[in-house]
Formats: C-alpha cells, sequence, structure tokens
C-alpha cells in the first residue's frame, strides 16, 4: 500500500510499517528455526514450511497476481530493515508476508488469530 | 495497487509448451539497435512497476546482446501484454555508472537488461 | 537427503510460525487466490530443485568445446542436457513467474569475472540452481555488490587482480544468469562427476571460485546469531 494514513509509519520504499498487534506478538514470543533446530539436534538448516511459504508467494504473484513480487519483496526489504529486523529469515519473510497480506486487506487480523487458534488446536491434538 | 484481475489463462495458452518470453518471439517488429550500439539510458518519469533500476538512468553503455521480445514490464504488470518490444542487454563501465569508481578498477563493467523505450542511440 | 543418518532427530513442538504459514496458506486457499492444488503441485516442485544440474553444466563445458559454446549462445536448450527443462519441468508449462525461461551462462576467462546479483528483488535461476541463500536476498548484497563489488567479494573471500575485468550481471528483467568460471588448474584428466563436484552454487552465483578438493560452500554468518549446524547448502 502506497498510501499514507496520518499517524502510519513508513519504510524506506513506502512500506506501510505502522505494527500489527498480532504480528509483534509473534515474533515477540515465537520460537525461531534456529533454536528449535539447535535444541532437538535437527541439521536440517531450514524449517519445513520454508517452500510452502515460497510457494504461497510465488503463486500469490502469479495468476490473479494478488501480490506481484516486486511491491512484495521492497515491502519484505522494509519490514525487514524495521519491524521484523530481529527476527531470522524465513521468520521474517513470513511475518512480512502475512503483514502485506493484512495492510492489504487481503487477510483480516482477527481472522488470522483465530484460525491459528485453530491450526494449533489441530497440530497439537 | 494492484487488481486481481488478470487473466492470465490468454497468456497460458499462448505460452504453454513454448515459454516465456519465447511465446513473444516475432512481436516486436525490427530492434531499433544492434550489437554494438552505443545507448543512452533515458530518464522516463517514474512509473509504477518499471524493472529499470535508478542507477543507469542517463548512463550511456554498449548493447551486448538482443536478449528476447517480451511486452515491458510498466504493461505486464496490467496485463498489456498486446505489445512487445525488444530487450537489450547493455554494458556499461562502471565508472560511468559511479563517479567515484576507483581508477585503479577501470576495466570493471556491469551488464543488466533494458526495453527499447528506455534507450536512445548515444 | 543423505542415506547414511540413523533416523533423524526431529522439532518435537509446533512453532507460532509453523502455525502462522499453515494460516496464512488455509486462508489465502479459501480465499482463492490459489487453489489447494496448485499449492500442492508448486511444493513438490520446489522440492526438486537444487544446484547440482547447474554444476554438472559447468563440467560438462569444461570437458566439451561445443557443449560450451551452446552453453553460452542458448542456456535453455543446454540445460535439457543436464536434466533441466525450463518450459516444460514448472507445473505451468511455460516456465514459473519469477524465473521465467531465458538462461544466460555468463563465460568467465581469466581476464574476466562475472558476479550476479538481482538489486530489484533477488531473482534467481532456480529450476537450474535450486532456491536462492539468504545473503543473496539481502538489501545489504543487493545494493552493495553492483556499487563496490570488490569490496563485497573480498568479504566472500575472492580477490581479483585490478586489471581483470569483474562484470556484475543484474538480472532485472527476464534473463537469469548462472556463471561459468575459468576451470582450475590441477583438474586435469578429472571426470565430470568429479569436476562437478568442486563447483558450488556460490561458484555459480560468481562470489568463488573452484578450487580442487573445495566441494562446500564458505559459511557466511549473516546474523549474529550462532548457526549451530553445518551445511552444505
Amino acid at each position: 500500500m502506497k498510501d499514507k494514513d496520518k499517524g502510519s509509519e513508513t519504510g524506506r520504499q513506502g512500506t506501510d510499517t505502522t505494527p500489527v498487534p498480532l504480528l509483534e506478538a509473534i515474533s515477540s514470543r515465537g520460537r525461531v528455526w534456529e533454536d528449535l533446530a539447535e535444541q532437538y539436534g535437527v541439521t536440517n538448516p531450514d524449517p519445513p514450511w520454508k517452500i510452502t511459504l515460497d510457494a504461497t508467494c510465488d503463486l500469490l504473484a502469479a495468476g490473479s497476481c494478488v501480490l506481484p513480487v516486486l511491491e512484495r519483496r521492497a515491502e519484505e526489504d522494509d519490514l525487514s530493515a524495521t519491524n521484523y529486523a530481529d527476527i531470522p529469515f524465513p521468520e521474517r519473510q513470513l511475518l512480512a508476508l502475512a503483514h502485506s497480506l493484512i495492510r492489504r486487506g487481503l487477510l483480516d487480523e482477527d481472522e488470522l488469530a483465530r484460525r491459528m487458534e485453530e491450526v494449533n488446536r489441530r497440530l497439537n491434538s | 495497487m494492484s487488481t486481481s484481475k488478470h487473466d492470465r489463462t490468454h497468456h497460458a495458452k499462448k505460452a504453454t509448451g513454448i515459454g516465456d518470453p519465447q511465446c513473444f518471439k516475432g512481436e516486436a517488429g525490427k530492434a531499433k539497435f544492434k550489437v554494438g550500439d552505443r545507448v543512452r539510458v533515458k530518464d522516463l518519469s517514474d512509473v509504477f512497476y518499471s524493472r529499470t533500476q535508478t542507477y543507469p538512468r542517463g548512463a550511456v553503455g554498449t548493447v551486448t546482446v538482443l536478449v528476447y521480445e517480451s511486452p515491458a514490464p510498466e504493461d505486464e504488470a496490467w496485463d498489456n501484454t498486446d505489445k512487445s518490444e525488444w530487450f537489450y542487454s547493455v554494458k556499461f563501465r562502471q565508472k560511468d555508472l559511479w563517479p567515484d569508481y576507483p581508477d585503479l578498477y577501470a576495466n570493471d563493467t556491469l551488464e543488466t537488461e533494458l526495453s527499447e523505450r528506455w534507450l536512445e542511440k548515444a | 537427503m543423505s542415506d547414511k543418518h540413523e533416523p533423524a532427530p526431529m522439532v518435537n513442538e509446533v512453532s507460532d510460525f509453523e502455525v502462522l504459514e499453515m494460516a496464512v496458506r488455509e486462508l489465502a486457499i479459501e480465499k482463492g487466490l490459489f487453489s489447494a492444488e496448485d499449492h500442492r503441485r508448486w511444493t513438490e516442485y520446489v522440492h526438486t530443485l537444487g544446484p547440482l544440474p547447474a554444476a554438472r553444466l559447468v563440467a560438462k563445458a569444461w570437458l566439451d568445446p561445443a557443449y560450451k559454446k551452446l552453453a553460452v549462445t542458448d542456456g535453455v536448450k543446454a540445460s535439457l542436457q543436464v536434466g533441466v527443462d525450463w518450459i516444460n519441468s514448472p507445473p505451468t508449462g511455460f516456465g514459473t513467474p519469477s524465473d521465467y525461461c531465458a538462461l544466460r551462462v555468463l563465460e568467465d576467462t581469466p581476464k574476466l569475472k562475472h558476479v550476479v546479483v538481482c538489486t530489484l528483488c533477488s531473482c534467481y535461476p532456480r529450476p537450474i540452481l535450486g532456491q536462492s541463500p539468504e545473503w543473496y536476498r539481502t538489501p545489504n548484497y543487493r545494493r552493495r555488490l553492483v556499487r563496490w563489488p570488490r569490496q563485497v567479494l573480498a568479504e566472500f573471500g575472492l580477490q581479483l587482480d585490478p586489471d581483470v575485468e569483474i562484470r556484475v550481471a543484474d538480472s532485472n528483467q527476464k534473463t537469469r544468469y548462472i556463471v561459468l568460471p575459468v576451470r582450475p588448474a590441477g583438474t586435469e584428466g578429472w571426470t565430470e562427476d568429479q569436476l562437478t563436484a568442486i563447483v558450488t552454487r556460490d561458484c555459480l552465483i560468481g562470489v568463488a571460485v573452484p578450487k580442487p578438493g573445495v566441494t562446500a560452500n564458505a559459511k557466511r554468518p549473516v546474523r549474529p546469531a550462532v548457526h549451530p549446524v553445518h551445511h552444505s547448502h
């Protein structure tokens, strides 16, 4: 989004970097793959969801093209320098994607939070 | 802000089994420039979706390869794929891109692609 | 995947990120942004990709001057001989929307060294080289390589004589590049397999040069955090 609302923050390439509370919460409490892999002694350098994330990014740029590559990457660059600067890759790419989708109105923050709760229940059952 | 109305089925029919950019071959007509030509990068007004970087604008380089024909990204982003133009690989001396590039490395170059609308004879 | 390991340890906990990725994907599918079937096919396709075909292309080119000529003039055709079909392998049947079907193989000489970047968004020749490394995607690399290539290469441990032409290739449009480095001394009489093993992903991007005995990419600390595992990606 290139609109600049009053009170919103913007990154170097014009990204709306106004924090998304749900994503801020995940950034601060989420366990990143670097730490999980070390704890459990897993040698794969990437989390199992990294490729599915890349496929999601590819598909959003294909077909109906709701999030083209140049825009998504510019926003990811801005968000990686600001909101998610302390988060490793690929968690950072995932947060930036969610941020871009929410700010574009393609995903609703509350809906995402509810779906996360549901997925959590499913995976932990 | 992109619209969500792209209909890629036309593109898919045209390109399946052929490839992109191969599917646009022959559509751009006669190329304005040839290998070896000296060209200057125009500084066209900033259009959303440009793939012409800021740094080569105004610089003069040499055409090294006529790489392919394709709709320009400025059009392709909006699915205006009716018109194709020639794309050129252009080589620049680094000293012509960055004024303070060290003389010691005067042989260093950079090569990148520009579509015909961005180039004029130098 | 190596077949020498015992059953590997697993991460026995679900992270918020794993949950977030799944939630985003499920909602995107429900909203019709893409289909589950397309996503499955893409994921399967990307899983097949890695750097070995590009390494083998270089090894073959070193051994056969006619193949080298083909590689330099028609990268897509040359890719077929290492099992990579830029056009038909991706699920679309016409190349991926990020990678297209225009590979150029950039031939180094003793006086010309190529190195590849995509300043705009980190485009990369995935069908023949696999997924890009993190450092390639960073603004740090993308902004600095075009401007200060010698400094950036020095950070990668590569220093070249001042009279060597360093040519940065910025893949800003549909062409994707791999570098065909100079065949190093000490490889006389080597087989294609032996040569393939020393052409690492970093050599194919252009930030390293092949050396007998070196078959892995150098580890590159991108973040201050400690990377506790060794990997040869």
